[in-house]
């Protein structure tokens, strides 16, 4: 079944709405419970053709490509947008769908503190959970709060099993590529948990066992995009065993709460999530986070994904690159616009970079 | 501090800084007077604001190790750190500076070398050449002891801040003011004023000083009357003509930018709102025959600040608003010496950066009609994500609702690499006939 064939039987079947979710971080467990089911927006298969009007060719390929999404009328089944703050590009953008499209969808914007290490953010990241709550039960009706207690557990399961994945991936227990892990992985960007649950667990029991023998890397930065890296790693016989993608590691593999109040662990969950610079973490904390899972998972080499304009991750990469590299491992920016594919140069940068860890 | 750096810092505060400003303006050979037929005469205060400026980078130099030195972004609210005598310095000031005096490429490309993108904000790399290099046109920087930042200007100061304190190695504050998508809320108040109440333990131990509230008030009354003053120097330009250009108020908001909330910049503003009523009284433009006024969106293009001066004015078109100027009078106003924390979250939370577009919008609007402008100049630059995407969207609104005709210039703030002159000019010529039509 196709994604969009999912999503419209969600719809239409089970009677789901749908939100469009526009990166990084947002309390989906909120929406579970008020049953809709989000479906985040990263990396849509499209071509510009109309966003060139509202964004400048400065501005990166996922917000262009969210805004190409709605103006192609490809959300007309969507119920509402859903905008994190998490970069100046998308909270303008945000601005931009929700007053001057003349679009007949709601838009919610969720805030989240940008000083996780003050004390003063948690308070107010729980009223911001809140507040959301609030917002969106003017369209969708009253918060179950059963139903929300129910969808935490259900969001920590899918924690603990992604957990599973990545540990087992780390120490060469699983035997998928690194095209189906990621394929499994990002399934979580629009699958119901009720749904992704059983289709982790399948990979789970069908994938164990040892993956090859080659050499391993660590992934960083936004998105395993392009995905014709992951194919070359794979023909070369190279295991990526551990990652620091924004869509995936970084904010799948937070601690689970066991707090019996779901909006204090959803609180946890945020502010247990691994080093982040949408949440001002510090240069040092990301490198010590980057060093422990190539220490634990005994990776040769670091892999960094950019989106082309990416502010957010690229003033961390110099800092990041510098202290691997004292520390001889092998690294490789890639820096390309989202769908852009692979070109016969930066593929010849891929085969470099495996000849160098090999 | 040490004792001998502090004795020397007062020393050239009150005697050899003075006297160096003296003897570099009896140095100072006389320019021509008005070279260019299109301008009125120069504005005399200008001079004074040159002094200030040069004092205050001259007087950083001996901060370090006397005072507190603070980096602190444009939009933070640098009065908490005024109680505390932290001697601040502000990089975006230095970057538009270096940008002036067409160091960006040089200071970018040293940034670059290291590793950071070309696409990635030309302050931050301009700041982080400086930092890889040591070059800076006003001779040397004092060393950061704090480095304070605010979000509500733009995400990318806290990016850029976080690798100068790992560079630096020094603490890093942070104001994290919420985005106002539709309203700020009591509870986004609540939570500045939590965090001002968090970051006083760390101020007293950087600075070494003690919280003083009464000095605080104080700097508040100063920031609140600069800000109303500034405010006043900048509605001068409702008259017609005009009795500045708003790239003259481009370097006449340094202090501020730099020194809000000290009574030099106050005493300043007085100097030159006095200087400009006069030259409206007598009927003095700042273009000579000024036609048309315009408005200016999003901050200067630094290093070509003259050029675009001297081709509007050639067709007799004089900038009598910005945006970007009257950020610093947008809000800051609404300081309250009796409700100091609510008032500074307030004030520094809803500046144009940190609102919807809507909000620029209206802001937008008021301002066009006000100073009676008929076109818009659109300045879209790299470094600046925050002010410039959405900027397609509000020019076409303020067409369909004014009749406003605008146009865009694609570049950046200091970084002319990426500076297209005939592209610029086909645009211009083309925006010039609109205008004319």
């Amino acid at each position: 079944m196709t994604r969009k064939e999912y999503l419209i039987r969600q719809k239409e079947e089970k009677g789901q709405k749908l939100f469009g979710i526009f990166p990084a971080y947002y309390p989906k467990e909120i929406l579970w419970a008020m049953n809709v089911l989000p479906v985040e927006v990263w990396d849509p298969p499209l071509e510009f053709n109309h966003a060139n009007a509202h964004l400048q060719p400065y501005i990166c390929s996922v917000v262009k490509l969210g805004l190409e999404l709605i103006l192609q009328g490809k959300c007309e089944t969507i119920d509402g947008f859903l905008f994190p703050h998490t970069c100046d590009s998308i909270q303008n953008l945000a601005s931009i769908v929700s007053d001057y499209l003349n679009l007949d969808i709601p838009c919610y914007f969720f805030y989240h503190p940008k000083a996780p290490y003050s004390a003063a953010s948690r308070r107010y990241y729980l009223e911001e959970l809140n507040g959301l709550v609030t917002r969106l039960e003017k369209q969708l009706g009253m918060l179950d709060f059963s139903a929300l207690k129910q969808q935490v557990k259900k969001g920590n399961k899918v924690t603990a099993l992604i957990k599973e994945a990545y540990k087992l991936r780390a120490c060469n227990e699983l035997r998928a590529s690194n095209t189906d892990f990621y394929q499994v992985i990002r399934g979580g960007e629009y699958l119901h948990p009720d749904d992704f649950l059983p289709m982790l667990e399948g990979f789970l029991s069908t994938s164990r066992g040892h993956g090859c023998k080659g050499p391993s890397v660590v992934l960083s930065g936004i998105m395993p995009n392009p995905p014709e890296i992951l194919k070359i790693l794979d023909e070369k016989g190279v295991k990526v065993v551990d990652d620091d993608l924004l869509n995936c590691g970084r904010r799948l593999l937070a601690p689970e709460s066991q707090n019996e109040d779901p909006f204090e662990a959803m609180a946890d969950n945020y502010f247990n999530m691994p080093p982040c610079t949408t949440k001002n973490s510090s240069l040092k904390a990301r490198a010590d986070y980057t060093f422990k899972k190539i220490g634990r998972s005994k990776a040769k080499g670091v892999i960094f994904y950019m989106v082309k304009f990416c502010e957010t991750e690229l003033f961390d990469v110099p800092y990041l690159i510098e202290e691997l590299k004292k520390r001889g491992l092998a690294t490789l920016l890639v820096d390309c616009e989202v769908n852009q594919g692979l070109s016969g140069q930066l593929e010849t940068r891929v085969e470099a970079f495996v000849e160098m860890i090999s | 501090m040490s004792l001998r750096k502090s004795v020397r810092y007062y020393f050239m505060k009150e005697i050899g800084a003075p006297a160096l400003m003296r003897f570099s303006h009896l140095k100072k050979k006389k320019r021509p007077i008005n070279p260019n037929p299109n301008f009125g005469p120069a504005l005399k205060s200008t001079n004074r604001l040159k002094e200030i400026m040069a004092r205050h980078y001259l007087l950083s130099r001996y901060a370090e190790g006397a005072k507190p030195v603070a980096w602190v972004t444009s939009g933070a609210p640098v009065e908490l750190l005024r109680a505390f005598d932290f001697y601040t310095f502000y990089p975006e000031n230095h970057g538009a500076l270096c940008g002036a005096k067409k160091m960006g490429p040089e200071l970018c490309t040293i940034a670059e070398e290291h590793g950071y993108h070309q696409d990635l904000c030309s302050y931050a790399r301009i700041d982080l050449g400086h930092y890889f290099s040591g070059t800076t046109p006003v001779g040397k920087l004092p060393k950061p002891d704090l480095l304070f930042a605010s979000n509500n200007i733009c995400q990318t100061v806290v990016y850029w801040y976080k690798a100068l304190a790992q560079y630096w190695n020094v603490p890093l504050v942070l104001f994290d003011t919420p985005y106002n998508f539709s309203a700020i809320t009591e509870h986004d108040i609540s939570y500045m004023v939590r965090q001002f109440e968090e970051m006083i333990p760390l101020l007293e131990q950087t600075s070494g000083r003690r919280f003083n509230y009464k000095k605080f008030q104080e700097v508040i009354r100063i920031a609140k009357e600069g800000s109303l003053t500034w405010g006043e120097v900048l509605a001068t330009m409702k008259s017609r003509p005009a009795p500045m250009t708003i790239f003259d108020a481009f370097g006449h908001l340094a202090p501020i930018v730099s020194l809000r909330g000290l009574p030099v910049a106050l005493d300043y503003y007085r100097i030159l709102l006095r200087e400009l009523k006069e030259r409206i009284e007598s009927g003095v433009g700042a273009v000579t025959n000024e036609r048309k006024r315009l408005m200016w969106d999003n901050i200067a293009i630094w290093y070509k600040v003259r050029d675009l001066s001297d081709i509007f004015a050639a067709h007799d078109m004089n900038f009598v608003t910005a945006t970007y100027t009257n950020a610093w009078a947008e809000t800051i106003y609404d300081l309250d010496v009796d409700r100091p924390f609510e008032s500074m979250a307030k004030a520094y939370s809803l500046v144009i950066l940190n609102n919807n577009l809507n909000h620029r919008l209206e802001l937008m609007e008021r301002l066009i009609k006000e100073y009676q402008v008929d076109g818009l100049v659109i300045h879209s630059a790299r470094s600046c994500k925050p002010y410039s995407v959405g900027q397609y969207d509000l020019g076409r609104i303020l067409m369909d609702r004014l009749a406003i005709p605008s146009v865009v210039i694609e570049a950046d703030i200091t970084d002319s690499r990426v500076y297209f002159e005939e592209q610029t000019r086909t645009r211009i010529e083309a925006f010039f006939e609109a205008m004319e039509s």
